[in-house]
């Protein structure tokens, strides 16, 4: 038997190992791959330029080179694990370390390039259907899904670095360490060498220093975004950190209380002899799980808010203005009828500004119009005039408060009032601000200068979601009568709304996609863990039956340790994306501003909770019948 | 007292009127008082770990029962079986079947953990155990740590810390060498001189079953002969050794 059919031979034998290494492979490249897609999708990078979508990426990019980097190197330690004792075995009967090195080196070429087809094919597959589907779904326009030569480069040169690191770090252990030593390295615990709670104190401490130094950056508009890289790089670092040595330190304080720790002397010494194995799940399945959590709810706030923003800013379903005098047919119709329509009429004027080379036009109206328009009981004497801005008074700042009288001629004869800010009407183009004065003066200034007198047209109907086609018809009429330089001037809820979607659409859509893969990620991780040590709990257990252990207790104490697998991580990756999302509403007011994305964010939690229950269900059934099997 | 009766145990392997049945066990019986030392001895595949597993309840016999100490275990459930076995009987196996990841104190617990024993309760057993069979100083070692010869006495400590009543040991010396053998032998001993203990071994090394009361031996699934210790080890060695040569089974001691 020649080396090659040896090797085939064994292959064969145990094809499990392999498939089992090739398709964690595969996956590894399938996530390169499909986050490429979003990456690289010339829609997003254009965005990425202007927009908060860079910021988006931000999180998920870390998140998603350290999960990879684990991964693999998590695969192909499971797989050496298993061929190593094989390897010793081989070399102890004088198999040289050449061989050693070109039957690992062959193994790994052939596992990753078959990986690297299957991976890159999948990704395409699937970043294909879930882009459709979302299309489907949520109609976004704006995004084209695309393949390009880039992202194949990219995730390949991203796999294959990460592939060869690793597979060149088991070459380097087994060609220098004792082969009798590997042949027992099932058996040797993995213990921690740097054990102290001091070095857990100082990751807790950067773990809350980044969130709170994230609090206090994410709201400044120049640079808060630029450092969100920088603190969930330090958020990451200080919670493994802290779970590495917590874990230990937990450890300790449970041997320290005998009867508490023999009770549970299973559980502890399990958790105890997979600490690092354990610590490096726990936290990428952490991160995996706060990535998920805080990009649904932005995903879900956003979404939601659009309809909420549309509402705030059109306190009118639709507003109009119309110069000549109104059509009313135009307002008749069958279905979704008229339940309100104020008309006030206005003058407005147009002077061209001092210093620069535009027009400034400025809007009068009177001031019993005006009481119409807000109903207010205001009165004003000849020669007095009220600034009115058509903002909400919270954001009133940045306004300037004491203007003189627009028009320079009339200037000397008027005297301003009082400033007043108040969201009356949609954001009707020339329209944000007004100029109010009494009855005499407004038609006395009318007559003065050489303005032009227009209607506003306030209307409200049953349905404003269903109004589209008939703010269609209006613009199309105003169009009519309207210069090509004209501003049409018309604001409705529906085409606020509609934009608002539109813009979020492409943000939307990559914060959908990151979640639903980092979802499967975090699933895909924690069920290989659980089921790449069935073969030893396997052996303990039945170590353990023999002495007479029940099928009870064995299924009670499995129980409880995949129970922790599955819900400490949620638990901490949920807290954290609470943490990240106070901090980083801070960009649009902060939370007690907007208390309603502390809901999403509960209904998003919640269902993720309810998921994962279901899949610790799941997978505790899956694990408890191979163990008894 | 009566501790131990085997009724005519008959144990078939595979299809029970078939072509490929093998019979391992073909009507075995016979009793264990208390304080019995017994090895039952016999050429490879002549049906001594099936017995063992059978009196030990591991194994269900094909017919006839086994009662310990008045309970017929042939009849427990799989539940009932795993309880009463860890209160009741004490096992050793060759490979000692130590769990890696515990200490060797706290692989001697494991039984009284899963008993729910208080702590001092689990601290003084070990503590007991540890100083006589001498691995005080290895109590917090792991088994890969240390020798072969510890590892198997701190399997026996595991077997005794539950006050069982009967020992069961499947080769204990089997992965020994014979120093270690001479003292997990005399383990053995003291287990039976001074805790008042029952243990049954099974064996096909001459020089461990040398130091029990009485040796049984078995070929082809059926009790061959027995012999009883009278005089001293080395006579009762030579004794087992002309029986096993009569039975065709191994005879060399090292």
């Amino acid at each position: 038997m020649s080396f090659k059919q040896m090797i085939w031979k064994m292959a064969k034998a145990e094809y499990n190992k392999y498939l089992f290494y090739f398709l964690c492979n595969s996956f590894a490249v399938m996530f390169f791959f499909m986050f490429a897609t979003v990456y690289f999708n010339e829609s997003v990078v254009q965005v990425k330029q202007s927009e908060s979508i860079q910021y988006v990426l931000t999180i998920p990019g870390v998140a998603l080179v350290v999960f990879t980097i684990f991964f693999i190197h998590y695969a192909h330690h499971i797989f050496i694990k298993k061929r190593k004792s094989e390897f010793s075995l081989l070399m102890t009967l004088g198999m040289s370390n050449r061989d050693i090195s070109k039957l690992l080196l062959l193994e790994n070429a052939v596992i990753g390039l078959f990986s690297l087809i299957a991976g890159l094919l999948a990704g395409m597959i699937f970043s294909r259907l879930f882009f459709s589907l979302l299309m489907n779904q949520v109609g976004i326009e704006g995004v084209s899904f695309q393949i390009i030569g880039s992202m194949f480069l990219s995730a390949t040169a991203a796999f294959l670095l990460v592939f060869l690191i690793v597979v060149g770090k088991s070459l380097f252990l087994i060609l220098t360490r004792d082969p009798i030593e590997s042949m027992k390295s099932e058996q040797i615990r993995e213990t921690l060498t740097m054990k102290s709670p001091l070095f857990g104190g100082i990751g807790v401490a950067i773990l809350i220093g980044s969130i709170i130094g994230l609090y206090f950056t994410y709201g400044n508009p120049v640079i808060g975004g630029d450092y969100l890289i920088f603190w969930a790089i330090a958020t990451f670092l200080g919670l493994y950190i802290s779970l590495l040595q917590f874990t230990s330190f937990i450890i300790e304080l449970a041997k320290r209380s005998k009867q508490f720790y023999y009770q549970h002397i299973l559980f502890w010494t399990n958790l105890d002899t997979k600490l690092k194995q354990l610590t490096s799940i726990f936290m990428l399945v952490t991160v995996m799980i706060m990535v998920t959590i805080l990009y649904s709810t932005i995903i879900l706030f956003s979404y939601m808010s659009a309809e909420k923003e549309a509402i705030a800013q059109n306190p009118f379903d639709i507003a109009f203005v119309e110069v000549d005098i109104l059509d009313t047919s135009l307002l008749v119709q069958k279905e979704n009828q008229l339940q309100e329509h104020i008309s006030i009429p206005f003058y407005s004027y147009s002077q061209k500004d001092t210093y620069y080379d535009w027009t400034n036009t400025y809007t009068f109206i009177s001031v019993d119009n005006f009481n119409k328009l807000t109903s207010r009981k205001l009165s004003l004497e000849n020669g007095e005039f009220l600034s009115f801005i058509n903002v909400d008074p919270e954001h009133a700042d940045g306004y300037e408060k004491n203007i003189l009288f627009p028009i320079e001629s009339e200037r000397r004869n008027f005297e301003l009032k009082d400033t007043i800010f108040d969201k009356r009407i949609n954001d009707v183009p020339n329209l944000g601000e007004m100029i109010i004065v009494n009855g005499n003066d407004y038609a006395s200034l009318k007559e003065r200068s050489d303005g032009e007198e227009a209607t506003l047209h306030l209307v409200n109907v049953e349905n404003w979601k269903e109004s589209g086609p008939f703010v269609k018809k209006i613009e199309e009429r105003l169009k009519t009568g309207a210069d090509d330089q004209d501003v049409v001037q018309i604001a409705s809820k529906i085409e606020d709304y509609e934009r608002q979607r539109n813009s979020n659409g492409i943000l939307f859509y990559v914060s959908t996609f990151l979640s639903v893969l980092f979802f499967f990620g975090s699933f895909i991780l924690l069920y290989l863990h659980l089921f790449s040590s069935v073969e030893r709990e396997k052996e303990k257990y039945s170590k353990l039956r023999l002495i007479g252990i029940t099928a009870l207790e064995m299924k009670r104490i499995m129980t409880k340790e995949i129970a922790t697998i599955f819900f400490i991580p949620t638990t901490i990756g949920t807290t954290l994306a609470l943490l990240y999302v106070v901090a980083m509403a801070k960009d649009i007011g902060g939370i007690t501003k907007h208390p309603d994305i502390l809901l999403y964010f509960f209904i998003v939690a919640g269902v993720y909770y309810v998921i994962q229950i279901g899949f610790y269900l799941f997978a505790k059934r899956k694990m408890l019948s191979e163990m008894i099997r | 007292m009566l501790m131990l009766e085997a009724k005519n145990i008959v144990k078939v392997y595979g299809e029970l009127a078939g072509e490929g049945a093998t019979t391992a066990l073909g009507g075995v019986s016979f009793q264990l008082n208390k304080g019995d030392f017994i090895a039952i001895m016999g050429p490879s595949g002549s049906g001594k770990t099936t017995l063992l597993n059978i009196l030990s309840g591991l194994d269900k016999p094909t017919s006839g029962e086994v009662i310990i100490d008045g309970n017929i275990i042939s009849s427990l459930n799989g539940e009932q079986l795993a309880l009463f076995r860890r209160k009741q009987l004490g096992f050793v196996f060759q490979d000692f079947n130590l769990l890696d990841s515990l200490t060797v104190k706290e692989n001697i617990v494991v039984p009284m953990v899963l008993e729910k024993k208080s702590a001092t309760e689990m601290e003084e057993r070990v503590h007991e155990l540890a100083s006589l069979f001498d691995i005080e100083e290895i109590l917090n070692k792991y088994p890969y740590q240390i020798s072969g010869g510890q590892q198997q006495r701190t399997a026996v400590s595991r077997a005794l810390v539950n006050h069982p009543s009967l020992i069961f040991a499947d080769e204990p010396t089997g992965n020994l060498d014979s120093k270690s053998s001479t003292v997990i032998m005399e383990c053995c001993e003291k287990i039976v001189q001074e805790l008042s203990a029952t243990v049954l071994l099974v064996t096909h090394d001459v020089f461990a079953a040398s130091y029990c009361r009485k040796v049984i031996f078995i070929k082809d699934g059926l009790i061959h002969s027995s012999i009883d210790r009278k005089g001293s080890r080395k006579d009762f060695l030579n004794q087992i050794m002309d029986n096993l040569a009569i039975l065709g089974g191994r005879t060399d001691v090292f």
